[in-house]
């Protein structure tokens, strides 16, 4: 076991350097196929190359390959149980789903689906682990947590719905880190946080009771951290290159994929804490109870050089009951801030209901470098407090 | 089985008619992503969508996600086997390299890479067989055709060579179908034919000894054909959509698998006689040893509406030794046709050496509808012959 984790490792560290070599050499490649995006944040507005998390994806993808026959050739295996086919299918499945999400994820940033797509895509991509889990096991009973298990019994069978479960686990993930973006190095830090805490998760759990299946997510969290933080280097302030919708795809389905198949997704959601926050509180602007602007990013201030809370604009009569409540709501609790801008047209603003508004609101104006900087120590911090929850 | 091949056909049509579906939906959003491409051979030079074969491919692998459970669910497969472990793995195997083509064959398209990684990325998306072949198998012995014996045995052990056979069959097949192309509808065509000659191919051997090999392979080459037919029916003359290198790694990454995961790659190439002898005409282009211009599709002339064989311009003394000897040697056996085209400067053409041009030159100046059926015709032909050599001859060669 440990033989095999090591060629992990190093396999890992070879994709770490290979892309921190190689995704600099496709800069002018990408800009050339109009895969480019102008960094807001900047005041020279530089063009960046676009959706290098394809890059990163493909050489984790490489990795994983050329490890293939390692945990599953006959000189590694424990002989007395017989060769592990359930987890050589699985495996297989793992990789093809996350192979999939890739390609779609590439074609969203090429082709810019529309949103609806972004929700259909995932889904699709995860077919390949429903099938499988499907096909070996079919098991869709969930042990139900003590305190209600008084009302519903020890434990309780979902049948279809687990399935839907698995399926929309991977469309959250996705999506959770894809709209908690808009400052260098977020996106890509936020996965390499969630990597490093579900490692070191994975890493203690060796000594419980299911460590095959932490073993086999070790085998996909180890590249995933290296691949990632190799790309986070690229991507943090001041950014070289803006990673895409691709790197989101990727993120969200790797991690997906080594919850459901290692059966510990509850707690892997627990990691994903800021996510969540974020995607609960954005829920007004993207369900458009709010209005949601193109883009929800901090802006600029040209003079200080710092990040605002970005706004988006509203007529208060144009809202209807329900929105006017929720911007009553978030104004009480002190999450967005609601100013009149013109008395006559009665146009008001209201800062846009995300985690880095709100960070900038309570902190105040701050560089983008610090801001990063905070938000991932936010990340951090609720891991940790995860380890300690999970402990007790 | 049956049952399963039921399904698996079910799936198919279903594939088929969402292809003609949706892919003229797509078409806005693929040229307003500046994925498109202007036909030439057309007198209003429309711009049409390119790498459209990446619709296709997703809609393959959607169908082929679908159908997972079907091979192998308790209801299926024979009891008394055991579960079939190795062909599940395998399954999957096949399914993520074909998977992983079509990304890497997409980034091409979308990336413009360069020739040299054209044959780096169907080695790379060969992996996950390779790999799996060796995890299950590590058999690469070879059994030796019965007129070679006498020098080298019954059998021999390729070990490492069998791998470099497997991935250079992969790289093979995307390229060789990738340059016998420039005419609307001749690349999906091509490997429409492929794909039924297959088919035709498996179904015959479902009798015989190795009918596992054979089923795999009609699970894959059944969608295949369908997805691909589909598309064909949108890239044939006058077409209105353009396929993309991304469609000839699709199709040739599926035939590669089939070929390797059944033990048929010999059978399979029998298949690619057309492709094959474009390649060899072409590689003293390819190789540069001859003058190679950017494309070497047929030219429209614009008086007449047909096809004439294009040309590449070169200076006699330009060429070295071994390119006028080719150069020669091409001219006497009626390949090309050189003209003097300034006599002052040395200027001269020769018509490019593929098998489209050969073609023309045979047949004369043709409709651009007329040259796709030909060559069709021709890869119909061939697949015939194939069967040919491969049955009554077959014997000849080996004992089975």
């Amino acid at each position: 076991m440990w033989g095999v984790l090591v060629v992990n490792i190093i396999l890992s560290i070879m994709g770490y350097s290979v892309i921190l070599n190689i995704v600099p050499k496709f800069k002018d490649m990408f800009v050339k196929a109009h895969l480019s995006g102008v960094d807001l944040n900047k005041k020279n507005k530089p063009e960046l190359p676009e959706a290098t998390g394809v890059i990163t994806s493909c050489i984790f993808l490489i990795v994983m390959f050329i490890f293939i026959p390692f945990p599953f050739s006959k000189h590694f295996f424990n002989k007395e149980w017989g060769f592990p086919h359930q987890e050589f299918v699985q495996f297989m499945a793992a990789l093809l789903s996350i192979c999939c999400m890739v390609l779609l994820g590439f074609a969203d940033d090429v082709l810019n689906l529309k949103w609806r797509h972004k929700l259909l895509l995932p889904t699709v991509a995860s077919l390949p682990l429903l099938m499988v889990y499907y096909t070996n096991f079919n098991s869709t009973t969930i042990i139900i947590p003590k305190p209600l298990r008084f009302l519903l019994g020890h434990d309780l069978d979902l049948s279809a719905l687990y399935y839907v479960y698995m399926g929309m686990l991977a469309v959250f993930c996705t999506n959770a880190i894809n709209i908690y973006a808009g400052v260098n190095g977020l996106e890509v830090g936020q996965s390499v946080v969630i990597a490093a805490s579900l490692i070191l998760f994975n890493v203690i759990e060796l000594n419980g009771d299911c460590w095959t299946n932490h073993l086999f997510s070790l085998y996909f969290m180890i590249p995933f951290f290296f691949t990632s933080f190799a790309l986070y280097h690229l991507n943090k302030y001041p950014a070289r290159v803006f990673v895409g919708d691709t790197f989101c795809y990727f993120s969200g389905m790797t991690v997906a994929v080594v919850a459901i198949l290692g059966h510990f997704s509850k707690t892997a959601l627990l990691f994903f804490i800021p996510q969540i926050a974020n995607f609960i509180f954005s829920l007004p602007q993207l369900f458009h109870i709010l209005p949601c602007p193109r883009h929800r990013l901090p802006r600029l201030n040209q003079d200080t050089g710092c990040l605002d809370p970005s706004v988006f604009p509203f007529k208060e009569k144009s809202l209807n009951s329900l929105g006017r409540l929720v911007l009553k709501v978030y104004q009480m609790l002190g999450l967005i801030k609601v100013e009149r801008t013109d008395k006559d047209k009665e146009l008001s603003t209201g800062t846009n209901c995300t985690l880095i508004n709100l960070a900038l609101k309570v902190v105040g104006p701050t560089h983008e470098k610090n801001l990063a900087a905070y938000l991932l120590a936010l990340q951090v911090q609720t891991s940790k407090s995860n380890r300690i929850f999970n402990l007790l």
